[in-house]
């Protein structure tokens, strides 16, 4: 008997195997639970005591950042492990675009204060189309705390009709994407451990995307710089 | 903001954590709301809401023990209650997706993921009290049953271009449906699908479909619906309706196993699958469905009675046919049938019905003391009683002092009921249940009926045609020898056919329960006999072939 085979023999006889992705997800539902907390206290700390002077808030508002930031890596990294499991219930129904763009900058309210980023609303209070509210709200928001941090002071988010396919926009005027993020489609696993990018947020927009389709087509994204307020532009298409 | 009247709403929050409800308190008072009551479970939550009306109720899911927020959702919708329609948003830390999955029919105004702010609260409260405030005469009429009238203000609404005329549509369908005008709700359908495939619309074409005893259509449009979206629960619920139609008694237990593995949490539909497992005399999984529906009922307004006898029956039946597979649940349905007074309400005949289930789960436990100690409390407690709302009872006790051995006792109790319902068809009905020949006229009609109809699926030897023929009687009456030696007929003339062990399992069940029925001296015992020496040749040449 070949050593390989031995050790194969021995996991498979002694003890169940472990469903890694399993225990992980447990963790992280547990972990997002622990941070709901902590978020909460923070907002209440803060409402209780408020910032006394200039480096007092930037340091809440650093808090709060990374910890919006961390709870929307969790969140996806849930949503990534129901869509591989195939239990992802999509519920695709008519929306208000508008409505889900105001989600998102109200729940963002105070990290876009907290760092005086003013945001523009460029859409058609009327305009209607077709998805998944929770997961394109989840995207968004994750677009909307990204740019936070690299945009200056502008932020601006738009949402019109363009062939048959509802175009959001979110353009900001900070130093634009990086180059490697520009190049051509997106890798199939767009984890690099080394460079400290995960580029989770682009994996999970492109799986939410893909959820959405129809006869004409299914949903896409684009990367782009200079965009209107002349940095970047990161543009999501649903059929 | 157009101003939509914060200052005269009552609100109720439901959370655990103190620090929570203080924090949305505030929350809500900053927004202007007018008043707001704070509640610590669901249970002082529903307390609340009996006694007075609230506009808004904010609830978070996991409220630790007791009732989830999506329990107390349930219980607000379906009974009656001054909150029956209050506007009510699910409040989670995870996303509402597995909510969803594990909800029946009863879907909150709006789910909110935690953590809230101020101003996604404010943002979600004005969106969706200004579709209420614009819905108000719609939902109005609805309620009050003025249905052509709501479908008029709804048509009033789509044709001024509201901004709610998706949920105009989906009311318009569902009062159409209400009133029974299916080509209207039909056309509604119709013209949403035109323009796009929405599930919504999808599942309103299979009820107009149901509604016109199309199974064919309703068919196509559930595989639709399910192929595009496999944890579609609605679409499973629907379904699950098609086959009751249908009569098709396989094809439900099917389904709702499909469902109940997608979607464990869903007491509604463990309870359908017990139910119809049981009909279906496949007693594993009515048992392991039915101990799903107890525990899911601990905190559910959906919890019958019901359920829990008819658990302790299928783990009483199930050990007629197989000691070993009884055995995981003996504990849990002795534990059941003690609970039942507790959890129901005392009544003598509950108490004795739960007495005389013990006693029999007790026998199965080996435990001949405590079974005799639960048969003595229950006759003490039933005393001579003739009274007809104590047939069920009288029925559990004949059934309790077979299994404990004390035949001419039963017996004696069965004679003296049959005498008093003599000439009573209904109560006959109920009493074949213990007979081996049906004494009322209607069971004596389906005995003939379907002993033809099997015959000739046997003569034209389509076995399994006949074993399901025969099976479906079985249900009725159990101890019917002749259908049960029909049924294993059947059942080893398909064994030859093809050999599988679930089929030659099934016959070892049946003979362990004929064994338990037959006496030397019944008419039927020779072919008894015979049957059983046929059934062991057929495995001995079967063990024999797979050794060569």
């Amino acid at each position: 008997m070949s050593s390989s085979e031995q050790k194969a023999g021995n996991t498979g006889h002694d003890q169940m195997p472990i469903d890694f992705s399993f225990v992980l997800a447990s963790s992280v539902h547990d972990m997002k639970n622990s941070l709901g907390m902590l978020l909460h206290t923070l907002s209440a700390m803060m409402e209780n005591s408020p910032p006394k002077d200039a480096e007092q808030a930037r340091f809440f508002s650093t808090l709060e950042y990374e910890a919006a930031r961390i709870n929307g890596e969790l969140v996806q990294l849930l949503s990534l492990y129901r869509m591989d499991e195939n239990t992802m219930v999509v519920v695709i129904d008519e929306h208000h675009p508008i409505d889900i763009i105001e989600e998102q900058i109200a729940r963002n309210d105070t990290l876009l204060k907290s760092r005086g980023i003013e945001i523009q609303v460029d859409c058609d209070s009327d305009l209607i189309w077709y998805f998944d509210s929770e997961l394109i709200g989840g995207v968004l928001n994750n677009l909307v705390v990204n740019c936070a941090r690299y945009c200056r002071k502008h932020l601006l988010v738009s949402a019109t009709e363009e062939n048959g396919f509802l175009c959001i926009s979110v353009a900001d005027d900070g130093q634009g994407y990086p180059d490697n993020m520009l190049l051509g489609p997106l890798p199939q696993t767009a984890v690099s451990f080394s460079s400290g990018n995960t580029r989770l947020g682009l994996l999970f927009t492109r799986k939410v995307l893909e959820l959405h389709k129809t006869r004409k087509g299914q949903g896409y994204m684009t990367i782009a710089n200079d965009g209107p307020l002349g940095g970047g532009v990161l543009k999501l298409y649903l059929p | 903001m157009a101003d939509l009247g914060y200052y005269k709403m009552h609100a109720l929050i439901i959370d655990d954590f103190e620090n929570f409800r203080g924090t949305l308190y505030k929350m809500l008072m900053d927004l202007g709301i007018g008043n707001a009551d704070s509640a610590a479970s669901g249970e002082e939550a529903l307390r609340y809401c009996k006694a007075r009306s609230y506009d808004l109720i904010l609830c978070d899911n996991n409220l630790g023990k007791g009732k989830s927020g999506q329990q107390v959702l349930e219980e607000l919708r379906t009974t009656d209650n001054p909150c029956s329609d209050s506007l009510f948003i699910l409040v989670s830390a995870e996303s509402s997706k597995g909510i969803i999955m594990a909800a029946y029919d009863y879907e909150p105004d709006a789910y909110l993921a935690k953590p809230i702010t101020p101003k996604a609260l404010d943002q979600r409260l004005s969106r969706m009290i200004e579709q209420r405030v614009e819905l108000k005469a719609v939902l109005a009429a609805q309620k009050a049953g003025a249905e052509q009238l709501a479908i008029d203000l709804c048509k009033e609404l789509i044709a001024k271009g509201s901004r709610h005329a998706n949920t105009c549509h989906k009311l318009l369908g569902q009062l159409y449906l209400k009133r029974d005008d299916i080509a209207a709700a039909e056309e509604v359908y119709r013209t949403v699908l035109d323009n796009r495939e929405l599930e919504w619309a999808q599942l309103g074409m299979v009820k107009t479909k149901l509604a016109q005893n199309d199974f064919i259509g309703a068919q196509q449009w559930l595989e639709n619906i399910l192929q595009a979206n496999p944890l579609c629960m609605k679409a499973y619920d629907l379904q699950a309706e098609l086959y009751k139609l249908q009569n098709d008694s396989e094809g439900l237990q099917n389904i709702l196993q499909k469902a109940t593995d997608i979607s464990p949490l869903s007491i509604l539909r463990q309870q359908a699958l017990g139910d119809v497992a049981q009909q279906n005399n496949d007693l594993i999984t009515a048992a392991n469905a039915l101990k799903r529906a107890v525990k899911l009922g601990e905190n559910s307004c959906f919890d019958k009675a019901d359920v829990h006898s008819l658990f302790a029956q299928a783990t009483i039946d199930l050990f007629s046919i197989d000691k070993e597979l009884a055995k995981p649940f003996l504990r849990e349905a002795i534990s059941c049938v003690n609970n039942l007074e507790e959890k129901f309400g005392k009544t003598n005949l509950r108490r004795v019905e739960s007495l005389l289930l013990e006693s029999q789960l007790q026998v199965c436990s080996g435990d001949q003391r405590r079974a005799q100690e639960a048969l003595s409390s229950a006759q003490a407690a039933l005393g001579d009683s003739k009274e007809e709302a104590a047939l069920p009872v009288q029925i559990e006790m004949v059934r309790t002092l077979r299994l404990l051995g004390k035949t001419d006792e039963a017996q004696q109790r069965l004679n003296d009921l049959l005498h008093q319902y003599a000439n009573n068809e209904e109560q006959l009905q109920d009493l074949d249940v213990l007979l081996d020949e049906p004494r009322s006229e209607k069971n004596k009609l389906m005995v003939a009926e379907i002993n033809k109809k099997g015959i000739a699926f046997y003569n034209a030897k389509d076995f399994t045609a006949a074993a399901d023929a025969f099976k479906t009687a079985l249900q009725k009456l159990p101890n019917h020898v002749g259908l049960r030696l029909n049924y294993v007929q059947a059942l080893i003339d398909k064994l030859k056919t093809r050999f599988e062990t679930g089929v030659s399992d099934k016959i070892q069940q049946t003979f362990t329960k004929t064994s338990a029925i037959i006496s030397p001296q019944h008419p039927q015992f020779q072919r008894y006999r015979q049957l059983n020496d046929v059934y062991n040749t057929v495995m001995r040449t079967y063990e024999k072939n797979k050794r060569g």
